[in-house]
């Protein structure tokens, strides 16, 4: 019934054995001979002058191999990195920019004394006045991070997009994105509504802290990372440095956890410096999980959303000004303005649309990649507003949402690709999932829904894949999408599972590392099934075909003639040749493995609004249902239903577990999560502080649901599904909390200050109509 | 200042000359490269690098090794011996719980919790969903959103109830 050879309901994932028995191994477990230990000084000050580092009394304690500081990495020609524009240097070298920023590290025999080597260390530093919000940096008597144009470029975009890199004082980017005439709609609009909204910095929080090993030995260096991207580390390594990239091999292992903050380069190339200079000791430099709540977090963001709308109900135009706190670097900032400009106008059919993101530098710890990647935030905001107006035209919520929903196949924006999903489906399904539609009235109880959505698969994307299938059957697949715990490796050996007519048991994933594996931009945008997924396809149906043109051969006859059956033999007719026997008399010593290769790269496009169509709409449907405590303003989630869209399912458990793992960071975020300041250092930098969900924190009835729609670019109409159930959830709870009491809180986390505060505003406001039924 | 401790570690005897502040995470893995038990917080708030003391999970990370003087220590690399296995089988009737229903993405804390829920059910054989979740309270996972891990659990008490019947 489910078209696929094995059975999509009960997979046993590929790497569930080793992890199931703890063997897995993740960068954190590595450990070599004579490996040293760094630990990094770091910045108590959030913007500062670096006057002078002494770092010699650490140079002479015993056990100490190698110290850097900004002075090793001050006469490289392009000492930063970030992603597209590089602006942080491998070690601060001139300023610090903000509280936890590295300017000096050690490598030791042991951690104890790397530490011990650091209270020697100090440093003059001139103090420069903190840039603690996004109003802050922006203020025109601002003092400037930057005091000269970084390095890098403005990505390039497409039709009616403007990319900006560094417009103006402590702005790190704008995109833009026109069409139509808002003024002109909006003059003619019934209704022009205006909100703001504003959300919270959170912390990735992967139980792994950031973690990577460099061994240099002669020319070549090795680098063991827990980042998702090895080939893009590669890249920046030999930009750094200098050097051919061929120098550096970057290998993957099991990552424990990421969403976002393992991508792209983080502290790697300081791994690799300390290595230069340890004598060809390997260097261990391990976060402690502190450490990793000041590397990265999701941007923080304020954006208000004008929209106009006709007497009948209709979408016509939005204004939007996206302002998201990029924190000290550019990490992936720019990119980040991008996608959450692009994605502010949600599932919905407009006239005219005129955006602008920015990505503001502040003296905060920097923002860049998090799961949904500026979607979440623009999701948000614009799922809450649809209901803001909906309830102020007295039409209800499921209705409004009915009216304006752009059709399947309908572009997204003029140029881009159609709508692949179903989103009245979708709607239905989470709106039944809760009892949306019989919800009691005029209680301290609510229900609210919310379609979130992004596009997806990354932008021009591509990868390379290949696949060995041995004589005997036994496959290996060789492809560069790291396992995250998305279970890349089930759907890539279930790929090729599918095609050799195999057991998902007989394939295997490959291990990782840039010298080995076909490149591939990353594990990011949850691009694994339909990107790399496609790649695998092609390679292991190259691979099959060499298979049959070997077996048509042997027996005399056209390929056209065979077939592959299970069990690993051909079929002619009505007779079946097991292949192991004939390959094994044919090339005899220790068999034959046919190998196959595969690509994809989706092409660029400058008609289409981002220079390249996206490849496929990652859309989520939320629905909640919530109980309000009008004397303390506690929020209590009863029901919380997440639907996910992927196109088709390879492993249904791996799909609802990611949707279900994204909801629950999507609900601490809504509920309590944040990332805390006091004055201008972080206030909750600490596991013991920094709240993330527990069991004891779930709804009580919580559910993900995987839709398949069947419109997916990737083999088997497969889509992706990492970052969908972020998107839909906190827009879900907010709206059912203004129908429970009857006003809106725009802020998350709903903390209970903040919500009973809404309602004593209300209370003192008096009287208001009731809520649309 | 090092002490000489004596304990079982995954049903053998171990005596051990270490230092005062060793703490038991850091002996499990450096020392004896068990590296099936995580450190995550290093602050005992994760659990990733839950064991069982004489059957009680602890926090690895934050246990010094004289603290476990005398008891029995099992760790996620000595399930097989403790768990009672029928013949032929090399996973616990916990382990194959987590692998069936998914309960893993990462798969970091997965050792933590697989020692949590060993502990859970050797208790409470049969437990109800209260007790569940009260009990897998006490570690965190970041990727599953832990339905699945709940499921896992009641997987685990149901194949450990009737192992034949799988």
């Amino acid at each position: 019934m489910d078209g696929f050879a094995f059975t999509r309901d009960k997979v046993l994932r590929r790497d569930g054995v080793e992890k199931v028995t703890g063997v897995a191994q993740f960068t954190f477990d590595l450990a070599f001979d004579g490996m040293l230990h760094a630990k990094a000084l770091r910045s108590p000050h959030a913007h500062a002058r670096i006057l002078a580092v002494h770092t010699e009394l650490a140079e002479a304690l015993p056990g100490v191999f190698a110290v850097v500081t900004g002075a090793d990495v001050k006469h490289l020609k392009r000492p930063c990195h970030g992603v597209f524009i590089w602006d942080q240097p491998i070690i601060a070298m001139d300023k610090v920019r903000c509280v936890g920023d590295i300017v000096a590290a050690v490598a030791a025999v042991d951690e104890a004394t790397a530490l011990a080597a650091l209270e020697l260390i100090r440093v003059n530093y001139e103090i420069l006045p903190p840039l603690m919000s996004i109003d802050a940096a922006l203020a025109p008597d601002a003092p400037p991070l930057f005091e000269h144009p970084s390095d890098g470029a403005a990505p390039k975009v497409g039709v009616m997009a403007t990319s900006v890199k560094e417009p103006q004082k402590n702005v790190l980017y704008d995109f833009g994105y026109k069409v139509g005439d808002f003024d002109a709609v909006a003059a003619k609009a019934a209704h022009v509504f205006s909100d703001t909204f504003t959300f919270s910095a959170i912390n990735h929080f992967h139980l792994e802290p950031h973690v990577n090993v460099a061994r240099v030995a002669g020319r070549r260096i090795d680098l063991w990372s827990c980042n998702q991207d090895p080939f893009q580390i590669r890249s920046d390594l030999a930009r750094l440095f200098a050097r051919p990239i061929t120098d550096f091999c970057v290998h993957a292992t099991y990552i424990g956890g990421g969403f976002g903050g393992k991508s792209y380069t983080k502290w790697e190339p300081l791994t690799v410096l300390l290595a230069m200079k340890a004598g060809g000791r390997p260097v261990r430099f391990a976060f402690s999980l502190d450490e990793t709540i000041v590397t990265l977090t999701k941007h923080a963001a304020r954006m208000t959303l004008n929209t106009a709308v006709d007497a009948n109900g209709r979408l016509l135009a939005r204004r939007s000004l996206i302002l998201l706190d990029g924190g000290a670097y550019a990490d992936a900032s720019a990119m980040t303005a991008i996608k959450s400009g692009y994605r502010v106008t949600g599932p919905y059919r407009w006239e005219a649309v005129d955006t602008l993101a920015r990505a503001v530098r502040t003296t905060k710890v920097s923002a860049g990649s998090f799961r949904g990647f500026g979607g979440t935030q623009v999701s948000y905001a614009s799922e809450s507003q649809i209901d803001m107006i909906a309830r102020r035209l007295g039409i209800d919520p499921y209705e409004f949402r009915r009216r304006n929903f752009l059709a399947i196949g309908e572009p997204f924006q003029p140029g881009d690709s159609g709508m692949d999903v179903d989103l009245m489906a979708g709607l239905d399904t989470v709106a039944a999932k809760i009892g949306y539609h019989k919800r009691p009235r005029g209680t301290l109880k609510g229900c609210g829904l919310a379609v979130g959505l992004k596009d997806a698969g990354g932008t021009g994307n591509h990868a390379h894949a290949v696949v060995k299938v041995n004589l005997t059957g036994r496959t290996i697949v060789h492809a560069g999408t790291t396992e995250i715990g998305q279970g890349a490796m089930t759907a890539m050996c279930g790929i090729a599972a599918e095609e050799l007519k195999i057991p998902l048991d007989w394939v295997d994933y490959g291990r990782i590392d840039t010298d080995h594996t076909p490149l591939n931009n990353g594990t990011h945008v949850s691009c694994g099934t339909t990107v790399t997924g496609t790649a695998v396809y092609r390679a292991v149906t190259a691979a099959r075909d060499k298979i049959i043109a070997f077996a048509a051969e042997q027996l005399g006859c056209a390929p056209a003639d065979l077939v592959l059956e299970p069990g690993w033999s051909v079929r002619k007719g009505n007779m079946s040749y097991p292949l192991e026997p004939m390959i094994q008399k044919y090339y005899g010593g220790c068999g034959y493995e046919f190998v196959g290769e595969g690509g994809i790269k989706v092409p660029y496009d400058p008609n289409a609004p981002l220079n390249a169509k996206n490849m496929f709409w990652m859309v989520s449907w939320g629905a909640a249902e919530v109980e309000v405590d009008a004397e303390t303003g506690l929020v209590t989630v009863t029901k919380l239903a997440i639907a996910g869209e992927v196109g088709k399912a390879l492993d249904v458990q791996s799909c609802r577990g990611q949707i279900e793992g994204a909801a629950i960071q999507a609900y601490g975020q809504t509920l309590f999560e944040h990332m805390a300041y006091n004055g201008e250092t972080p206030a909750n930098a600490t596991p013991m502080s920094y709240r993330v969900p527990l069991v004891a924190d779930l709804p009580a009835q919580f559910a993900g649901l995987v839709l398949e729609h069947e419109m997916g670019p990737g083999p088997y109409k497969l889509k992706g599904i990492g970052e969908s159930g972020m998107l839909a959830v906190a827009a879900a709870i907010c709206n059912a909390v203004e129908d429970a009491i009857g006003v809106r809180v725009a802020e998350i986390p709903l903390t209970p200050e903040r919500v009973l505060a809404a309602i004593d505003a209300k209370r003192a406001a008096g009287p208001t109509p009731a809520p649309a039924a | 200042m090092t002490a000489t401790i004596d304990f079982t570690l995954n049903g053998k005897k171990v005596a051990a000359a270490v230092p005062a502040n060793r703490v038991l995470a850091d002996f499990l893995r450096d020392d004896w490269k068990l590296t099936g038990s995580k450190v995550g917080c290093d602050q005992a708030v994760c659990g990733a690098c839950t064991v069982l003391v004489d059957g009680a999970p602890v926090a690895a990370c934050s246990t010094f090794v004289f603290e476990v003087e005398s008891a029995e220590v099992v760790t996620i690399e000595g399930l097989p011996d403790a768990g009672g296995l029928a013949s032929g089988e090399t996973l616990t009737p916990v382990q194959r719980g987590f692998l069936e229903a998914s309960g893993f993405q990462c798969g970091y804390c997965t050792p933590g919790m697989i020692m949590l829920a060993t502990a859970l059910l050797k208790r409470h054989p049969d437990p109800d969903e209260k007790t569940v979740r009260e009990w897998m309270s006490a570690n965190i996972c970041r990727c599953t959103g832990y339905n699945a891990i709940l499921e896992a659990v009641q997987r685990a008490a149901a194949i450990a109830r009737a192992p034949s019947e799988r």
